[in-house]
């Protein structure tokens, strides 16, 4: 059966408030940016036209190629580990009773609690000298770290205190992905003499596919938005060490008072943003031919 | 029925964009100003009650203040604010800042605040003498919560180790490593710790005989100066291992160093005059403040902020903001700030007023930050000069001391960010 429309123009009616929004808040603005990616402006004085020069004096001081860097490796560590660990916990906790509920909830709890709230509290535990980490390191007689003063260190202490508070979000996918394979389906398997690493590679996992792809994606978009945790916690530092990209815009357009350097990383982001997607859509596609050939 | 709907659908869009235009608009009543203010903890409640105390006075003029965050914060409202056409009354902004929005034309002039008032103010902390020419300029900025640098350590630890404050750079160092105490391989008390903050580096370049901007106008960050202002730093970082460098950027590093200090962690630190009341009240031990030491000379810029009141106000409500401005301004309301906060006053006859009354001599430590102002230099009437300090040189200080990088490099790194769009 399909369905045809009464008037050739319903189905662009009815598309046509998503486009609306879609054009007023991502379109025109985007558009905007690429504009006054082209002058110099600081929102008070005339804006001066230079052409690429924006573009230019971010690529010739090294800065684009260094936040894109730093933005792939905080996106790559907090997307792989939070996967991971979401995983493992949901796997370990998917069971009945008073106790699991318990850990599932405290686990959870984390990624409700506001983003500053949780820059504030990580401060606190990884302070250098007074913090809780570097304590129990040293009584430990273990070497510690300057976790957020070290410019070798700090992007990965960020990327810990993301992974620490949206863990809990992977972990509930995960058990809902989990909690719908059917048990027949398990049951079978066992039947048939799998042992629980055999069911996992061969009947969880592929089952859990698209449960990984969404929180994969989640996590990833999550990660790239990153900014209320740099800004309570490092400010980009130390050493522009944690200045990624959303904080180097924001830098950009209201310390610096550049709005033509910061609409340049803007579209820089953008073009990013879309080859990663484009990746992304390759890879699945890839892999869904891979799995209909066999 | 669809020429109706579209009808509705029209009549709704210029209601949203109408709402919208005007959604940015402040509405004030008559005789009323907002004060857009940054300042926090005590200096907020003496702001506050200031505010109490001027409606108390008289009913003409009602301030709101609005809280606004740290003073880059506020500036960054403020500068959306003008965009917008959304601005306060009354705001306060940088020195630095102040050359940068005057050739901008968005400062409204401040001449009507009396001749009366202009004539107390100290020279050095007004727009007069912060500013190299500024008594020439159009009077745009009047100062209120003024500072410099300075040194605090911790007194009875001082006097426990036989150390007296630094006076030169070789001392100071000396002071650091006598201080600084290690156990293990951890450092367990730091002797110095100061912000690698553009402020204390202009503090430096100074001391070493520098200014960033030459007499001709050249932005020169200081030349060989400003070379060894950040080499001072490394070796106290690195050589000596005495100095801690706080973690955090602006404003959250300064509260990290006072922090550490209270906590007794560290032993003397630089920071500004506005945390004098502060350290004192919040500290367990006696905190002693001390000059800034020198190398050629003694030298300390000025900082904190000046008021200024956005162009374009309509004239009542610009009346309105001078009033409050002028009764600010005079010596008991300067000396009630200055003597609550550690901001200096800005009034000849308040600190007049404040020498008779002995009170210098009750308190040394402010007696320190007023000996001080001898030595301050003004700062180059330079509309670059918020570029200089925000792009170019404090994102490239922590570099260049952390990482040790070669001084007159990394300055010259910073100057040629200057000419890019």
């Amino acid at each position: 059966m399909t369905l045809t429309p009464a008037r050739s123009w319903h189905p662009y009616a009815l598309l046509l408030p998503t486009a609306l929004v879609l054009g007023l808040f991502f379109v025109v603005p985007l558009g905007l940016a690429a504009y006054q990616s082209l002058f110099s402006w600081d929102l008070l004085t005339e804006p001066r036209w230079v052409g690429g020069g924006n573009y230019g004096a971010l690529w010739r001081s090294g800065e684009l190629v260094a936040i894109a860097g730093r933005t792939l490796a905080y996106s790559a560590v907090v997307v792989s580990i939070s996967l991971i660990l979401g995983l493992a916990l949901a796997l370990a906790l998917n069971r009945e009773g008073r106790f699991y509920a318990i850990v599932r909830g405290a686990i959870f709890s984390a990624y409700v609690v506001s983003w500053v709230s949780v820059g504030l509290l990580w401060l606190w535990i990884l302070d250098g000298e007074a913090g809780v980490v570097s304590r129990v390191l040293r009584a430990s007689g273990l070497p510690t770290r300057a976790w957020l003063s070290d410019p070798n260190v700090a992007l990965y202490s960020l990327a810990g205190v993301t992974v620490w508070k949206i863990t809990g979000y992977a972990m509930v996918i995960f058990l809902a992905g989990l909690q719908d394979i059917p048990k027949s389906v398990l049951e079978a398997a066992a039947l048939d003499g799998a042992t629980p690493r055999k069911r996992f590679v061969h009947v969880v996992w592929p089952l859990l596919r698209p449960t990984v792809a969404f929180v994969g994606t989640t996590s990833l978009i999550l990660s790239f938005q990153a900014f209320d945790i740099v800004r309570v916690m490092t400010q980009g530092g130390p050493v522009r060490s944690t200045t990624i990209f959303v904080y180097a815009i924001y830098e950009q357009v209201f310390i610096n008072l550049r709005v033509g350097r910061a609409s340049a990383l803007v579209v820089a982001f953008f073009v990013l943003l879309v080859g990663l997607t484009l990746l992304q859509l390759w890879a699945w596609r890839r892999a869904g031919r891979a799995r209909v050939a066999t | 029925m669809r020429r109706r709907e579209l009808a509705i659908a029209g009549v709704l869009t210029a209601v949203g964009a109408a709402t919208l235009a005007t959604w940015g608009r402040t509405e004030r009543r008559a005789g009323e100003i907002d004060l857009w203010f940054s300042y926090g903890g005590n200096n907020r409640k003496v702001l506050l009650e200031l505010v109490d105390a001027f409606h108390r006075r008289q009913s003409e003029v009602r301030v709101r203040p609005i809280f606004q965050g740290d003073y880059f914060e506020g500036l960054v409202k403020l500068r959306t604010g003008l965009f917008v056409g959304s601005v306060p009354t009354i705001t306060h902004v940088v020195g630095e800042v102040v050359p940068y929005l005057f050739e901008a034309g968005v400062l409204e002039l401040l001449d009507g605040i009396g001749r009366d008032t202009l004539d107390d103010l100290l020279p050095e902390l007004s727009q007069a003498g912060t500013f190299s020419g500024g008594a020439e300029r159009p009077l745009v900025a009047l100062p209120f919560n003024r500072s410099t640098p300075i040194a605090f350590y911790n007194r009875p630890l001082f006097d426990r180790l036989g150390l007296t404050p630094p006076r030169t750079w070789e001392e100071m160092r000396e002071v650091a490593r006598a201080a600084t105490e290690r156990s293990a391989n951890a450092v367990s008390r730091w002797g110095f710790s100061c912000p690698l903050d553009w402020w204390f580096w202009i503090a430096l370049v100074g001391q070493a005989g520098g200014q960033v901007v030459e007499p001709d106008g050249r932005i020169s960050l200081g030349g060989e100066a400003g070379a060894r202002a950040l080499g001072h730093w490394q070796a106290m970082v690195h050589d000596d291992r005495s100095m801690k460098p706080p973690p955090g950027r602006d404003y959250n590093a300064w509260e990290a160093t006072n922090a550490d200090f209270l906590a007794e962690r560290v032993a003397m630190i630089w920071t500004s005059t506005a945390f004098l009341r502060y350290l004192e009240d919040n500290a367990k031990f006696a905190v002693g403040a001390a000059p800034l030491p020198r190398l050629e000379r003694f030298s300390v810029p000025t900082g904190g902020t000046f008021f200024v009141m956005p162009r374009g106000l309509a004239e009542p409500e610009r009346r309105a903001g001078l009033a409050f401005l002028r009764w600010m301004m005079e010596p008991a309301q300067a000396n009630a700030w200055a003597t609550r906060t550690g901001y200096m006053t800005v009034s000849k006859k308040g600190r007049e007023a404040l020498d008779k009354s002995g009170y210098f001599a009750e308190h040394p430590n402010d007696r320190v930050t007023v000996d001080q102002l001898a030595h301050a230099a003004a700062w180059p009437w330079e509309p670059e000069l918020f570029r200089v300090q925000r792009e170019a040189v404090q994102p490239r200080l922590e570099q260049a001391v952390l990482e040790r990088r070669d001084p007159r490099r990394a300055l010259d790194e910073a100057l040629a960010t200057l000419g890019a769009p």
